[in-house]
């Protein structure tokens, strides 16, 4: 199959380059960096820009930094870099757990975490982990710079509040300040990639408060308040996860489609947020992660 | 236990250097130069409407654009292997989502492509019929109004006026004696989705008509020859003969029948026919891999069952509703072959089958790896296992006591070939340890074991046949000309194995390649598991030819009788001669030079033909006595160990036997290769795939993100397979096929085993994790209990 649109391409080196074509074409253009979502809506038309701004070759985006308070991974940065970070994984080991899921190894050797957070799809794999994490999303454009919280970031399905002439620069995750054990537990049809039927983040931190975010069970990824609160300083016993999933429902909004029933997502997603944070629980104690939460 | 040198040896695959370091070339590989011209069609988005009109003049003025044909340039050309029911271009009707209407043909796929959505098509749609059970209500939409009068082969029996495309009966002994003489009588319905091949290769065609009037075509295929056949019978309106057309058939990424008949070449070869001298190429997208050449059948079947509580079946009622789709002029015949078989590997006296092949607006069914056997199975395996159930007999030892054995009558009236199914049963009972209970990995797990037996003839007209040439060279190698096709199953080394046993050359002396039909000789086609059974028997004749020609010289040129002479490590010698020996390479060519200096002899060149004297499909249309429809079949048992989490509904193989009765394994290496990848292809079609169409027709998932096809990471922990050898009488050392075997078993083997885990028993396949679970759900609510 072919592009059969025609379009213009531009791989810059400078961010001001990138700014002023953003400028210029505004929502007629589309920045690519990893391609693997842009190329196949081109092919398939249903992307067609005026101008691809291709963001490969500008100078940093493939590092990653990491300090005592926070990582920063700037836009370039697929995710097969991260997986390939010690920093990351030792560091922010739920960051790199997720990303493991994301795809497959080609995919992932040129997928980026700052357009898969562009993409903004529903069941956006690192979508939970970044926002137990707190991160922030960095912004540039001709008229400044800009940063947004993860939790103002998704706007919709397939919706952010990045502007049209706006160029992510790069995602911040905060290092949590206590002591803390994740775990991503990913809902898919068999072993090999596939796109989240659900997802769950946990986060179990020291003084037993837990976050939990989810993807692909509603319009959105997004934190579960109302089960974080019911946690907070509780023990993980049967009384306590045996509410934490009747909240499920409450927290999610799943829609039946190809992939999976509302009633199979429902059902799996109390599953598990209990998995998930006996996962982590066992894991803050310092005990190996276990295999196939889920079976299978 | 035999004298054989290279049959029965693991011979390394012949060209699997040349596949591993990239120089295989492939369809899309091969170069046509700077004037290849690019075709891309026009698809229908209605699964069933008139044509009124085709408006090209936007699309045929747009830049790169060389051509754009309608129906009405095709007029009159319609094709099909059994039953001619397809058209090159939809003319005035189109019948599923996706069908060709018209094609455009440019400088470039994109010019191509980009014309294609200029062509305005006006259609008036028309009702369509996605449901088989629908389609044959009476007052429903037809989807062929002209079905009463399209050629087709004579063992088929269309209902005019209907959507039945064919109906297989098959009537033996009295089902009512047999239902009342059974103790018990068991019932079940099940339905199987549609599949997709999924070959990693997908379609493609280059046609070229030369300014001498030759059309050459380029094809992935497994049937050079058939395509030969069609493309020449198709086009025979235009002035083509046989004799003007070649197919040329480099290396296949996959077949798994997908690639059998004709499909999308017929467009490529007769858009060649239009454009003079410019090489016309098509290649399928991948979406159109998935909506626009074969589809495996959707299939509901209805199953009874009557036993006796000594265990033995004395009836069974099968009823099989396919939906065949828009086109079915491969399909019905995977509907006949089922209507013939569907006793499964039992001896039941009384039978009633009915096999219906119904047409709807999807996809044109048609072959796939397992021909129809897959699908049968799964109801009849778990309906096996339900009526052993309830006369409380182990169902394995169930299997055993009804088990066809040599010389039982099958439902159609012939005799059993000789077979290994008891051996099979038992050694997968010992290896999957049959009744012992295993321990799961965690708490909310089950583990369950289950076991199906499988049987499959290869399913062919009659007299369908092989050729084989072989040539010796100088220097004492061997080209062999067939036109089997290598389709990742191995045939070019076992044909090769074949004949170093017969003329003492090892394998990788010996040159096989995919054909060309203008120089090598005839094959039917690469399907029906029938290739190293057929085209083995001709290659093993060709060599026995070519021993006796060597023979022959030998006698005249040196005057030792050919009773005395045998061939041993690429030398001729003699019995009674024990200092006698002569270098193949010395006289294959040049022949043997005489006391006087003349020669006698000359260049070896061994001929092989084989076809089935014995078979025949005359029978009784009301009964489907008297015939001998299926030359053998190849019976196995497999079984497998299977965890399943009860809360999630996610499984794991934890082990899976499986014993195939190869008659002769002539590579023992490959024959456990197919097993393991038809299990693995198998289990995939039970636990996660599954073609959905929405309300319109329209396939949801024309893509690997919603159709999934097992990874590296999803193949069971451990896969033992097993070769149990009960010789064909008439195959190539006793071998007979097991290509499409293996994944035969796969379904009825998980659903039984998901019932030894958790007491319930699914019935719609694919048995997904989210099924299991909502299933046991279902359970636990009706009996109270918590999750």
């Amino acid at each position: 199959m072919a592009i059969v649109h025609q379009f213009s391409y531009a791989r810059p080196s400078t961010v001001v380059e990138v700014l002023s074509l953003l400028a210029l074409h505004g929502e007629r253009a589309t920045i690519m960096a990893g391609g693997t979502d842009v190329v196949v809506h081109l092919k398939e038309g249903r992307l067609v820009p005026e101008c691809v701004i291709d963001v490969k070759d500008l100078a940093g985006f493939r590092r990653i930094a990491v300090s005592d308070d926070r990582l920063e991974i700037a836009a370039g940065v697929t995710f097969s870099d991260i997986l390939c970070s010690p920093e990351v994984r030792d560091g922010f080991p739920l960051i790199a757990e997720s990303a493991a899921t994301v795809a497959s190894t080609g995919i992932r050797n040129r997928a980026t975490l700052a357009g898969n957070l562009c993409s903004a799809v529903p069941s956006l794999d690192c979508g939970p982990a970044v926002l137990v994490h707190d991160a922030h999303v960095h912004l540039a454009s001709a008229r400044g710079e800009r940063n947004v919280s993860i939790h103002q970031w998704f706007t919709g399905p397939k919706q952010t509040a990045r502007r049209p002439d706006e160029l992510v620069v790069s995602v911040t995750v905060p290092r949590p300040q206590r002591r803390h054990a994740g775990c991503y537990v990913k809902l898919g049809r068999y072993r090999g990639e596939d796109l989240a039927q659900a997802g769950v983040a946990v986060m179990a931190l020291e003084d037993k408060t837990y976050r939990v975010a989810f993807c692909a069970l509603g319009p959105i990824p997004a934190r579960a308040h109302t089960i974080e609160e019911l946690l907070a300083g509780r023990e993980l016993d049967e009384e306590t996860l045996t509410r934490a999933k009747a909240a499920v429902d409450g927290e999610i909004a799943p829609i039946s489609d190809i992939r999976a029933s509302q009633a199979y997502r429902r059902h799996m997603a109390a599953l598990m947020l209990e998995r998930g944070l006996l996962e982590a629980a066992r894991r803050l104690r310092g005990e190996p992660p276990a295999m196939a939460l889920l079976g299978g | 236990m035999s004298d054989y040198r290279f049959i029965g040896a693991p011979v390394e695959r012949l060209e699997g250097r040349e596949k591993v370091s990239g120089a295989a070339q492939f369809v899309d590989d091969v170069e046509f130069g700077p004037n290849v011209h690019y075709a891309w069609v026009v698809e229908s988005p209605h699964a069933h409407a008139l044509i009124r009109g085709i408006d090209t003049s936007h699309a045929q003025g747009m830049p790169g654009v060389v051509a754009v044909f309608t129906g009405k340039d095709f007029a009159g050309l319609h094709f099909g292997l059994y039953m001619k029911d397809r058209f090159v271009l939809a003319a005035d009707r189109v019948r599923f989502v996706g069908e060709q209407v018209a094609v455009v043909v440019a400088r470039s796929p994109a010019a191509a492509q980009a014309a294609a959505a200029a062509v305005w098509v006006d259609y008036e749609p028309l009702p369509a019929v996605f449901d088989q059970m629908e389609a044959l209500k009476d007052d429903g939409v037809r989807v062929h109004p002209e079905l009463g009068n399209y050629e087709h082969v004579p063992w088929f029996f269309p209902k005019a006026g209907t959507n039945i495309a064919h109906w297989r009966k098959i009537r033996r002994g009295d089902a009512a004696q047999g239902f009342a003489d059974a103790d018990v009588v068991v019932d079940g319905v099940f339905t199987v989705p549609r599949y997709a091949h999924c070959a990693i290769e997908p379609h493609g065609a280059v046609a070229l008509f030369d300014q001498s009037g030759r059309l050459t075509v380029w094809t992935a295929s497994q049937s050079p020859h058939t395509q030969r056949n069609l493309f020449a019978e198709t086009l025979a309106p235009l002035g083509l003969t046989h004799h003007d057309v070649r197919v040329i058939t480099p290396y296949v990424g996959g077949g798994f029948g997908g690639k059998a008949g004709v499909t999308m070449e017929i467009l490529a070869a007769t858009l060649a026919t239009k454009l003079r001298g410019k090489p016309v190429k098509l290649c399928w997208s991948r979406e159109q891999e998935f909506y626009n050449t074969y589809q495996r059948l959707g299939l509901r079947s209805e199953l009874r069952m009557g036993v006796k509580r000594d265990g033995a079946i004395t009836a069974l009622s099968h009823t099989l509703y396919w939906d065949a789709g828009a086109y079915v002029e491969y399909g019905a015949n995977v509907v006949n072959a089922v209507g013939l078989s569907a006793t499964g590997p039992y001896r039941i006296p009384h039978v009633v089958i009915d096999s219906l092949c119904i047409y709807t607006n999807l996809p044109p069914g048609g072959p796939y790896r397992g021909f129809g056997y897959s699908e049968f199975l799964f109801g009849l395996e778990s309906m096996v296992d339900k009526a052993s159930h309830a006369i409380g007999m182990d169902p394995v030892a169930f299997r055993r006591h009804n088990a066809i054995r040599e010389g039982d009558v099958l439902a159609y009236g012939a005799s059993m070939n000789p077979n290994g199914l008891l051996e099979a049963i038992d050694r997968v009972a010992e290896e999957i340890k049959w009744g012992e209970k295993e321990p799961p990995s965690s708490s909310t797990a089950l583990v369950g074991k289950g076991f199906s037996l499988l049987w499959k003839a290869p399913a062919m007209p009659p007299n369908a046949s092989s050729t084989a040439f072989l040539k010796f060279n100088e220097d004492g190698s061997i080209n062999i000309l067939i036109s089997a096709m290598e389709i990742g199953q191995g045939v070019l080394t076992a044909m090769a194995q074949i004949a170093a046993e017969v003329l003492t050359v090892p394998p990788h002396k010996i040159r096989v390649e995919t054909p060309d039909t203008d120089r090598n000789p005839y094959e039917w086609q690469t399907v029906a598991s029938h290739i190293t059974w057929s085209t083995g028997n001709a290659v093993r004749r060709a060599a026995l030819d070519a021993r006796e020609q060597i023979f022959a010289v030998a006698e005249r040129a040196l005057h030792i009788p050919q009773e005395s002479l045998y061939l041993e490590d690429e030398t001729l010698k003699c019995r009674t001669r024990p200092d006698f020996c002569l270098a193949l390479r010395s006289f294959v060519i040049s022949g043997i030079q005489t006391e006087d200096g003349t020669y006698r002899g000359g260049p070896i060149v061994g001929r092989g033909m084989f076809m089935p004297e014995y078979a025949s499909a005359v029978s009784d249309p009301e009964t489907g006595q008297g015939g001998h429809p299926n030359v053998h079949y190849t019976v196995g048992a497999a079984a497998l160990t299977l965890e399943v989490d009860r809360q999630t509904g996610k499984m794991r193989v934890r082990k899976v036997v499986e014993a195939l009765d190869a008659g002769k394994a002539i590579n023992p290496r490959m024959v456990k290769a197919q097993i393991e990848g038809g299990l693995v292809q198998g289990l995939a079609t039970v636990l996660y795939e599954d073609m959905r169409f929405d309300e319109h027709g329209r396939l949801a998932n024309p893509n690997f993100t919603d159709y999934k096809i097992p990874t590296a990471m999803d193949i069971p922990d451990e896969i033992v397979p097993i070769i149990v050898e009960v010789p064909q009488p008439d195959g190539p050392f006793g071998a007979r096929g097991i290509g499409e075997h293996p994944m035969l078993p796969a379904a009825p083997m998980v659903a039984n085993a998901l019932e030894d885990a958790l007491g319930v028993r699914l019935t719609s396949m694919p048995l997904t994790a989210e099924k299991v679970a909502l299933a046991v759900m279902e359970k636990e609510a009706r009996h109270g209990q918590t999750a």
